[in-house]
């Protein structure tokens, strides 16, 4: 086996990445559209008309208990019966969600055998559930580059984010920025997690330091698994750093497989170990399962963090 | 090596092949270009350990053609020969002995290329060598190195005669006594000539304990010799080494080499073949050789003289010169007999002695019909004739047996007793068989031929050996003498059947015919033997054949022959034509009589076919070649497996190949491609259509004023004339070939520097060839009649000075270019009053009162000077509108001016047509008449 590694020649692997984050900024219109079509169907899918109506912010009634300032009795409730009722508050103060998507060279490849690039599929995802959220009156914000937003216009705004970025910002990283988020904030984090296991792992503590939970979702492409390579093969990352020289790829193929599925299984764990969750999406299938998904995941940890949290 | 024609110089080399195997292993594991694919969970891939170490293999054509190309270069570096010269050697030095007599010409190619191989096989194998050509004669011989002797091979060349073997013995007695060790090769024609057959004994004996080889060609050696009988018809023998199935055809050359006659011949297994050329008599003389065709050797020409050539015969009778009846004239038979094998002359010019006038036509027999010949001017021209060699043949008759002179082979019994009754046999005397001394031995004796009467000779003691025919009971019939270098023949019977039939039998004929031949064997009178008779002993060499058979000049070594020379050619007398004036004599290679029989090599090992062995041939030319071919092929076999020869690029690739192809093949012929510059596409224009040209001066106004005034003119032409020119074009006249243009106008620029000498030349070779070139001094209005010539008159001057300019004169009124198109008075342009000069045609014949309309030289003017600045006369731009002012001016002179102009181009194109055309009408008028 013959490994190549060469540094990329600046000033053409520059421009091409350049070029390609450009195509991205071009993209992002019709990704905005799509996030939005996308979250409309999984709204419409799982909630239906139970959330139709105007008493939005009214989570429930709760007997008072005693200890409690009087103040939280909702009295015209309590005017019923005899007993004295509390009006509970608590969508009234809104979780942050940090969204952190992918933007790296390795998100910006698709197979033959793919949908889509995994970044575009990354930032749809990404941004429906961003709408999701904000329609359910949590603010979102995008790590490292805008404040919690839960303006209706969230896509909009996350994608001029985006934009802006993409031109300054030649190679994003592969991983969010390692800083704590606070306390019962959420994080999810898009993205193909290629990165070294420890990297990830430090990651996800970093981020979860302070006892934010989240959401973990590693886009795949098909490719990646099925690993259909044979014969001499020359594999270049997808930065053009690095080059990999495979006299017989078909022989890699079992070592490979054996590799992603223990990368994936640290990742998993690094992940359960802050009680994070993890969830992988292949580019092959459709954005929708994946952001229904991502959308139960997120209420199902959450109320019981919420619960324990409380 | 393994029965294959094939060694090499560097076996060693070969050693190299076991690496083969490891090549093999090692091309194996080389994998193609690999296809390549972005990955980007490429992290992963690192570090995995291998479990299979081998990688895609290389697919076996590709390993076979690799494997190829390694085992083509080892084996052209391992020196590969094919036919190689695989010889016995041996220790000492070689001896090679070569004969170069003119059997070995026709394969000498093929002979030289055997030494060749034999002596650098000796040079390989680090031993000397010894060339010996068999015509080096006695000359000591001592080993020299290859240079030596290849330089020796090269001036080599078969010799036009048959070298003596014999004369070469001693010196390779002496070598061989020397060398013990010494190889011997002798490369043979295979002819016994040259004493080749005692030769071989003695070189047989003398090579015990050496290594001896008799090298022989194939094919055998084509002679050809003259027939000596031959009296009228020309005929040659074709002899081959041998019996043989050759055939072919022999070419009857003349003296200028120039082919009269063919006529095929065939041996078909004989050794020998007469051929006989069917051809008129006036040709037959002009003669000079006989060769066979495409065999290149002295010995397959056979060179013709004056004795094979056709006889004169001038006959001569006693009897009075009445030929009313021709049946009873003695010469009728003669004429008869010999009339188509000799030329004949008889005496018809009653007014003179028949004996002096026919001997004054100088004839090579002189036959006298029953005439006595008493003392007097004829008997003295007689004894003349006979002692200078001619020969003389008499028939008896009445008048010479009444009186006999001494001008007969033998006494004659005299008076009428040798006739009459005592000699009237009962029965008529046949002819005896003819003794073999006789000149007529071989001629068959008819039964019928009878002898009624005769003349007796006297019997005395040499009367035997003169005689050549006898009747039945021994009485001599025909009887001869020498006399000098002459011979006097006397038929003891009558020319007419009086006496005998005989001159009624085939017989007759025969016997006349040898007679006739004879005297080709007696030297033919020749009035410079009288003059010098030292000179008339030896005749020098004219000139000779080389051992091809090409008649040449003589060389330096050939010496004159002696008179009486009849041998064969050898070193000093080589064949040719010897002798001066028109009497020649040739010597021929072989003599007449001569037969070619294949030498007796006993004693020796013969390798026949020696010849047919093919030269080597060094194969690491063409291995290494099949090695760069196989690389390219590798090569691109690699890129498409690769990936990288898609169908997209194959043109690009394929093209490159075909580039690489071309550049490595040798181009058949380099050299013609330099041989010529290429045409530029302004000349290939220019010889396509007419164009008006005028020369560029280098000064802007006047070079447009004349690219103007010649555009305006060519739009005139083509208006008015059935003439259309191109574009006008400037030339340079140091660099533009001017053979495309018939006129040239060339304004003068006295600011301007002269053009180059070579300039010059090409303007005057161009006014040679037929061109025309106008001077336009366009100094009309500065020059004075009388004056000092103006800067520009003196520029023309200087520049003619180098050219050859012929007599000029003002344009007459009646010259031919005043009437080409338009009629006009003479030629303006800008201004009327310059004088137009051209040149001076022949003054008009004083005599000739006639009025002509239009005169004309016998060519175009080379030359026309004006000083009207014509072009600027012409010049108008695109609208037509003029550009020029003009002096005095008005609409008129510019239409003369472009008049002119139409004239001048008509002239240069036509000529003197116009000339011939007004006479048209007058020669139509006289043809219809």
């Amino acid at each position: 086996m013959t490994a190549v590694a060469h540094a990329p020649d600046k000033s053409s692997g520059q421009a091409r990445w350049r070029s390609d984050a450009a195509s991205l900024a071009a993209r992002l219109p019709s990704l905005v559209v799509a996030a939005k079509q996308l979250a409309q169907s999984v709204m419409h899918g799982v909630h239906g008309r139970r959330r139709a109506g105007p008493g939005e912010n009214f989570w429930q009634f709760r007997p008072f208990l005693s200890g409690e300032p009087a103040a939280a009795i909702d009295w015209r409730r309590s005017a019923r019966e005899d007993r004295a009722y509390v009006r509970e508050r608590e969508w009234e103060a809104a979780h942050t969600v940090w969204l952190w998507t992918d933007r790296s060279a390795s998100m910006r490849f698709a197979s033959p055998m793919a949908q889509a690039t995994k970044i575009d599929r990354g930032v749809v995802l990404g941004f429906a559930a961003a709408d999701l959220l904000v329609r359910g009156g949590e603010r979102v914000g995008l790590i490292g580059l805008t404040r919690p937003l839960a303006t209706r216009g969230v896509i909009e705004r996350f994608a001029e984010a985006v934009s802006v970025d993409e031109g300054l910002n030649a190679a994003p990283a592969p991983l969010p920025p390692a800083q704590p988020l606070k306390a019962h904030s959420k994080a999810i984090l898009i993205g193909d997690f290629l990165s070294e296991d420890d990297a990830i792992r430090r990651c996800i503590n970093a981020l979860s330091a302070e006892g934010a939970e989240g959401h973990v979702l590693m886009i795949a492409d098909p490719i990646e698994e099925a690993f259909p390579f044979e014969g001499h093969t020359e594999f270049v990352a997808a930065d053009g750093a690095l080059r990999l020289r495979a006299p017989r790829a078909q022989g890699l193929r079992q070592d490979y497989l054996e590799r992603l599925r223990r990368h994936r299984e640290a990742v998993r764990e690094a992940c359960r170990d802050r009680g994070w969750s993890f969830a992988i999406h292949r580019t092959d299938r459709p954005a929708a399962g994946a952001l229904l998904a991502l959308r139960m995941r997120l209420e199902g940890p959450m109320s019981r963090l919420s619960a324990g949290g409380a | 090596m393994f029965g294959l024609p094939l060694a090499f110089t560097a076996p060693a080399a070969l050693i190299a092949l076991v690496l083969l195997g490891a090549l093999y292993v090692f091309l194996r594991i080389t994998p193609p270009r690999p296809r390549q694919t972005v990955f980007p969970p490429l992290r992963l891939l690192f570090g995995i350990e291998r479990k299979e170490q081998t990688p895609a293999r290389t697919p076996w054509p590709l390993l076979a053609l690799r494997l190829a190309i390694a085992a083509a270069a080892i084996l052209a570096m391992a020196g590969p020969i094919w036919n190689p010269l695989l010889f016995g050697g041996g220790a000492g030095p070689l001896l090679m002995i070569v004969d170069d007599g003119w059997p070995a010409a026709p394969s000498w190619d093929a002979r030289k290329a055997l030494i060749n191989s034999r002596l650098q096989g000796a040079a390989r194998d680090n031993r000397l060598a010894v060339l010996l050509p068999v015509s080096q004669g006695g000359v000591d011989i001592a080993p020299a190195d290859a240079a030596r002797n290849a330089e020796k091979l090269r001036a080599l060349e078969p010799q036009p005669y048959t070298p003596d073997h014999m004369a070469i013995l001693p010196p390779i007695r002496k070598f061989l006594a020397e060398f013990p060790r010494a190889e011997i090769a002798w490369l043979a024609s295979g002819a016994s000539l040259g004493q080749a057959d005692p030769f071989a004994q003695e070189l047989a004996a003398l090579a015990k304990g050496h290594e001896a080889t008799v090298l022989l060609g194939k094919d055998t050696a084509l002679a050809l010799t003259s027939i000596e009988d031959v009296s009228g018809a020309l005929e040659a023998k074709a002899l081959s080494v041998g019996p043989s199935g050759r055939k072919g055809m022999l070419r009857a050359l003349d003296a200028k080499g120039l082919t009269i006659g063919e006529a095929p011949f065939d041996l078909a297994g004989r050794d020998s073949a007469t051929v006989t050329f069917d051809l008129p008599t006036e040709l037959r003389n002009q003669v000079s050789r006989i060769a066979i065709d495409g065999e290149r050797s002295a010995g397959a020409v056979l060179l013709l003289d004056e004795r094979s050539k056709r006889r004169r015969v001038a006959v001569a009778s006693g009897a009075t010169a009445d030929v009313a009846q021709p049946l009873l004239a003695p010469t009728y038979y003669i004429s008869r007999a010999l009339g188509p094998y000799a030329d004949i002359r008889e005496w018809r010019d009653s007014a003179s002695d028949p004996i002096v006038s026919l001997i004054g036509e100088k004839p090579n027999v002189l036959m006298l019909a029953d005439m006595s010949v008493g003392a007097g001017p004829a008997h003295d021209a007689l004894v003349k004739f006979v002692q200078d060699g001619g020969v003389l043949v008499r028939f008896a008759g009445s008048r010479l047996a009444a009186s006999a002179d001494d001008l007969t082979p033998t006494e004659l019994r005299r008076g009428g007793r040798t006739l009459g009754g005592a000699l009237s046999w009962e029965r008529p005397k046949r002819l005896a068989a003819f003794d073999r001394d006789s000149p007529f031995f071989g001629l068959a004796v008819p039964n019928e031929v009878t002898v009624s009467r005769q003349v007796l000779a006297e019997p005395e003691p040499g009367l035997t050996a003169k005689t050549w025919a006898r009747l039945a009971d021994g009485t001599p019939l025909v009887t001869a003498d020498r006399r000098g270098k002459g011979l006097i023949v006397l038929f003891h019977v009558t020319a007419d059947t009086t006496w005998s039939n005989l001159p009624l039998s085939g017989l007759f004929v025969d016997m006349l015919r040898r007679i006739v031949a004879l005297s080709a064997q007696s030297a033919p009178a020749d009035q410079a033997q009288s003059k010098d008779e030292a000179a008339a002993k030896t005749q020098p060499p004219k000139s000779a054949l080389d051992g091809y058979g090409a008649l040449g000049a003589p060389p330096a070594s050939a010496q004159p022959i002696a008179a009486d020379f009849t041998g064969p050619a050898d070193a000093a007398h080589p064949p040719g034509f010897y002798g001066a004036g028109e009497a020649l004599t040739a010597v021929n290679a072989l003599r007449p009589d001569a037969k070619l029989t294949a030498a007796d090599y006993a004693g020796l090992p013969v390798k026949a076919d020696a010849l047919a062995v093919a030269a080597p041939v060094d194969l690491r030319v063409w291995l290494l070649t099949a090695a760069l071919v196989g690389l390219i092929i590798d090569a691109l076999a690699s890129l498409w497996m690769g990936g990288a020869l898609t169908l997209r690029r194959a043109g690009p690739a394929g093209a490159a190949l075909m580039a690489l192809l071309v550049a490595v093949a040798p181009s058949p012929r380099p050299a013609h491609a330099a041989d010529q510059a290429p045409i530029s596409e302004r000349d290939k224009e220019a010889a396509l259509s007419t164009h008006l040209a005028y020369v560029v001066t280098g000064d802007a106004a006047t070079d447009e004023a004349s690219r103007l005034g010649l555009l305006t003119l060519s739009r005139v032409l083509s208006q008015r004339t059935s003439l259309t020119p191109g574009e006008p074009i400037g030339l340079d006249p140091a660099k533009d070939e001017l053979a495309f243009y018939p006129m040239i106008y060339w304004p003068i620029v006295a600011s301007k520097p002269q053009p180059s000498p070579a300039a010059v030349t090409r303007i005057a070779a161009f006014m040679k060839s037929g061109g025309t070139v106008i001077f336009d001094t366009r100094d009309a209005l500065a020059a004075r009649p009388g004056g000092p010539p103006t800067p520009e008159a003196l520029w023309l001057r200087k520049l003619l000075a180098g050219v050859d300019v012929p007599e000029l004169e003002p344009v007459p009124r009646d010259h031919v270019v005043t009437k080409t198109f338009y009629l006009l008075d003479g030629f303006v342009g800008r201004t009327t009053i310059g004088q137009t000069w051209i040149e001076a045609l022949p003054p008009p014949d004083p005599h000739d009162t006639q009025v002509h309309p239009a005169r004309a030289g016998d060519s175009v003017s080379p030359i026309i000077i004006t000083s009207n600045d014509l072009a600027a006369a012409w010049a108008a731009d695109e609208d037509g509108q003029p550009l020029y002012p003009l002096f005095p001016g008005g609409l008129r002179q510019r239409e003369l001016a472009l008049r002119g102009g139409v004239n001048l181009v008509m002239y240069t194109l036509t000529g003197n047509y116009k000339a011939d055309q007004v006479h048209a009408r007058d020669i139509l008028d006289r043809l219809s008449h």
